[in-house]
């Protein structure tokens, strides 16, 4: 039986508009279900941020849900659920993100609550919520980050992956002593540099009448002043390959070794980037990958293996290697399997059924984005900021399906290889080491 | 000095437009020829189609000795059939761009299908062979039982699976199955086998005492004779439907903490039992228990998180835990979050201030109606998905309520007055029942939790 395709390919309607101060809103109808999402997307991330200030674009995020000129601290929260509506903002590298999800009928409420905040955040920010959020922030890193095993991997691999200075070296959480430096000012200047309609996305998806919707957006957000304090992000680019591994061991109190790495991938909006995504799909994604099938199921090395691509568009991707090893196995032992796939896989390059299964599950993740209206208001939003045009997500499922089997053997071949990864080690320390240590310590 | 940010111009907030109306999907309930009760539910331009079965293999079912045999038959469901290898199947669900996730937990086995409605027939087919006829093959089971006993090992080392492992063994006797961990300890899944899940699977997995229930764009579909021609081909005898023993636990007020050193972070889980969802105030209990600590707008968050910044946030919640159809099934009452380990005493006693000034004064009528604007009003995104409607009603059969049941409490919570809710949160959260479990430093934490007076404090490696 052939493989019938899901109906993911029909495109979007969406249409796009520019406000006078160049506040860019998409528009995507959509009535199946009452609701409507409010996207907004700003082009700032922990990528803009300054040596010392690491962190600054993730609090001043939350500093965007303690009030502005016509709204109380937390009022935003409050407004928002009091209508019915879910909400919150993200952080990463290349963006920060503000979103709501409304009853259709209270789109017009989300729609002031966002203008009012991108018009008038300064006039309620104040010393009480720069000094509360930023404790909350401390405690989230706390939370997600310092008191979890393996919790800072993802900052230490990506501080060996991007050189000191580079644009991502550091990322969006930020240090303890960044966090604590922050002021007011800071705060203040970042808004000012960074918070304006130029320098912004709106997308609206859902049940919503355009015509309505536009003239709304006329109303809230045409009369916020255009500005141009924002100077271009440094260029993130980097030689394609590293030319040598790079290496950290840890050791840690965590339960397991551990062996992670991160390759050098293509940026993000290129179809090299689509041909990694299928690699990395086929080497390490789900219970049918060669890397589970080779170090859970036959050499039960591992307990997990996984690989997962982080996309970014102003610096190269990277392809995250995650393996917790089972029992007494060591990091010898993953390491010569993994490099053995690896090397297998650029030399023969994916069969046809493991290509079409890729492209399969890719288009199921795809369609699971999709499935909701906030999902698609997001990804408008990231093909309008990142790569300039928001239409570009109609063709973008079609642009991964039509990659081939040498362009995915190709991609392999250049850059999944030792010296073109960032590795990181997990070595446990035993209760035993750790007292020592500390005895040691006690010492000095 | 004025600011010289130059100004917009400001307009009224805008007033709320006319509602359309929404209700929670009402399913189709029918059988097939085998004794499989299916629930559906057509949501047109749902185009990932959902699938829950929901199996009569509760956890209090497992043989003593072999707690986690449940959850390693779940996994061994996927592993290989009559006519494919454990490899071959997975590759044959992602050829199908279908994900297959089963999980055991007190009231039974699931097992959740998301497939593209285009491929449902493919989809169905996978999942009706690994209920039909799993392989259950010895190396893999082997492995599987492995691969637990690592993962029990990353479990201790994570602070928020620790500390429920811990209330539960405080709240439950020991005999009871809720006292012990879902997935079993190290000492009792090192003990399964090929020949023990086997049996389990025999005794438990049957068509007459499963459900199925599918959610998604089914136009155009002839699903009852798709459902014949996938699930309908599992056959088994019929057996005497489960029954599940009613639920109680010692929640006199007292204090365990979970030492690990060097914790940057106190993780809180205070809890006891209260009612479950066959009770007529658990609508009341919902909304009250938002008030308290629903979101970060809640009475909890706004001290803890928005006044004092302890911590990222902190939530009070129920979850039921083992229901019967008789109504003395419970649920899980608890307040969860972390705090900087330095916040840990002065934390608690602040949410003991905010119990306890909630049992004097009551919610106010904003706050109740804030609270319902907000649970009501969001059911329509929150039940978009397919997948959401069907673990919803796969969670109503579960628990032995009516098709009908969540259609019902939105009818409710429009209803309930602001003293109803008071008395309902009031009611479950009484501040000396209350177990606290803390997992951080002891060395730095437990002097001070001992002087606030919250119970007797117990320090636990």
């Amino acid at each position: 039986m052939a493989n019938p395709a899901p109906a993911s390919t029909r495109g979007l309607a969406i249409t796009e508009h520019r406000l006078a101060n160049g506040l860019r809103v998409v528009l995507s109808e959509d009535h199946l279900t009452p609701v409507t999402a409010v996207c907004l997307w700003y082009d700032v991330g922990s990528r803009h941020e300054v040596k010392g200030r690491t962190g600054l674009a993730h609090l001043f995020e939350h500093l965007m849900f303690q009030g502005s000129a016509n709204v109380s601290n937390n009022g935003h929260f409050e407004l928002v659920q009091g209508a019915g509506g879910s909400l919150n903002g993200t952080t990463s590298f290349e963006r920060t993100n503000y979103f709501e999800t409304m009853p259709a009928h209270q789109l017009e409420l989300a729609l002031w609550l966002e203008a009012d905040r991108m018009g008038s955040l300064l006039a309620a920010l104040d010393d009480t919520s720069m000094e509360n959020q930023r404790d909350v922030v401390k405690n989230e890193r706390r939370q997600r980050y310092d008191n979890v095993p393996y919790g800072t991997a993802f900052e230490k691999l990506t501080a060996l992956s991007f050189p000191d200075g580079h644009p991502y070296h550091h990322t969006p959480i930020g240090s303890m002593a960044d966090l604590d430096a922050a002021t007011l000012e800071d705060a203040r200047t970042f808004f000012r540099t960074y918070y304006a309609p130029n320098n912004a996305v709106l997308s609206i998806v859902g049940d919503l009448d355009p015509e309505q919707t536009i003239a709304w957006v006329e109303k809230y957000f045409g009369t916020i002043p255009a500005h141009d304090g924002k100077q271009p992000p440094r260029d993130g680019t980097l030689p394609e390959v590293i030319g040598q591994e790079i290496r950290e061991l840890v050791q840690e109190d965590v339960p397991s070794r551990a062996l992670m790495a991160a390759y050098r991938l293509p940026h993000d909006g290129t179809r090299e980037a689509d041909a990694a995504d299928l690699a990395l799909t086929i080497l390490g994604s789900g219970e049918s990958s060669r890397l589970y099938n080779r170090l859970v199921r036959r050499d039960r090395t591992a307990v997990t293996a996984g690989f997962g691509l982080l996309r970014l568009a102003g610096a190269p991707s990277l392809g995250w290697l995650d393996v917790k090893t089972s029992g007494d196995a060591t990091i010898e032992q993953i390491e010569t399997a993994v490099d053995e796939e690896l090397a297998r896989f650029a030399a023969e390059g994916p069969t046809a059924e493991e290509l079409e299964r890729a492209q399969a599950q890719i288009e199921r993740e795809w369609l699971d984005r999709l499935t909701t209206v906030a999902g698609r208001a997001d990804e408008l939003c990231r093909y309008a900021v990142l790569f300039g045009d928001p239409k570009l997500l109609n063709d973008a499922l079609g642009k991964v399906l039509d990659v081939t089997a040498d362009e995915v053997k190709a991609l392999a071949t250049a850059r999944l290889r030792p010296d073109n990864r960032a590795v990181l080690v997990y070595e446990p320390t035993t209760t035993d080491d750790a007292a020592e240590t500390e005895d040691e310590e006690a010492a000095a | 000095m004025t600011d010289p940010t130059p100004t917009m111009t400001f307009h009224p907030q805008p007033a709320a437009g006319t509602p359309s109306p929404w209700a929670f999907p009402a399913p189709e309930r029918t059988t097939l020829a085998n004794g499989l009760t299916v629930l559906h539910c057509n949501r047109p331009g749902q185009q990932l189609v959902a699938v829950e079965i929901q199996l009569d293999a509760p956890l209090a079912a497992e043989p003593d000795g072999l707690d986690g045999i449940a959850n390693i038959l779940a996994r061994a469901l996927s592993e290989g059939t009559d006519t494919l290898t454990a490899e071959q199947y997975a590759g044959e669900l992602e050829r199908a761009g279908a994900t297959l996730d089963a999980h055991a937990d007190h009231p039974g086995i699931r097992v959740s299908l998301e497939v593209p409605a285009s491929r449902l027939e493919r989809g169905l087919t996978l999942l009706a062979d690994a209920l039909r006829a799993p392989a259950l093959p010895e190396d893999e089971i082997e492995r599987l039982v492995a691969n637990r006993l690592d993962e029990i090992v990353h479990e201790q080392a994570n602070p928020a699976r620790r500390a429920a492992k811990a209330l539960y063994a405080t709240l439950f006797e020991e005999a009871d199955r809720l006292s012990r961990p879902r997935s079993g300890t190290a000492d009792t899944v090192k003990n399964i086998t090929r020949a023990a899940v086997q049996s389990f699977y025999a005794d438990h997995v049957r068509p007459a005492t499963a459900t199925a229930v599918v959610v998604g764009d089914l136009t155009g579909l002839d699903l009852g004779a798709l459902l014949e021609a996938t699930l309908g081909g599992w056959t088994a005898a019929p057996t005497a439907a489960g029954t599940h023993a009613p639920v109680t636990a010692d929640d006199a007020g007292r204090v365990v903490i979970v030492d690990r050193p060097g914790s940057v972070q106190t993780q809180l889980l205070i809890g006891r039992i209260g009612p479950d969802r066959h009770d007529p105030l658990w609508a009341a209990q919902i909304l009250g228990t938002y008030c308290l600590g629903g979101t970060l707008t809640s009475r909890l968050d706004r001290v803890l998180r928005e006044e004092k910044g302890y911590t990222y946030g902190v939530r009070a919640f129920a979850q039921p835990l083992r229901s019967n159809a008789e109504g003395t099934g419970r649920a899980l009452i608890a307040i969860s979050g972390s705090v900087d380990t330095a916040s840990t005493a002065p934390a608690l006693a602040d949410t003991w201030t905010i119990l306890r000034t909630l049992a004097a004064e009551g919610l106010t009528d904003a706050e109740r109606d804030e609270a319902v604007q907000f649970l009501v009003g969001v059911a329509p995104l929150k039940y978009e998905t397919a997948g959401s409607v069907a673990a919803t009603l796969a969670d109503q059969v579960e628990q032995y309520l009516p098709d009908d049941y969540q259609a019902e409490i939105y009818r409710q919570l429009a209803a309930l007055d602001t003293a109803a809710a008071t008395e309902a949160v009031v009611a479950a959260f009484p501040p000396d029942r209350l177990v606290t479990v803390l997992v951080g430093d002891a060395a730095v934490i437990a002097d001070q939790v001992r002087e606030l007076g919250i119970g007797e404090v117990t320090v636990i490696s």
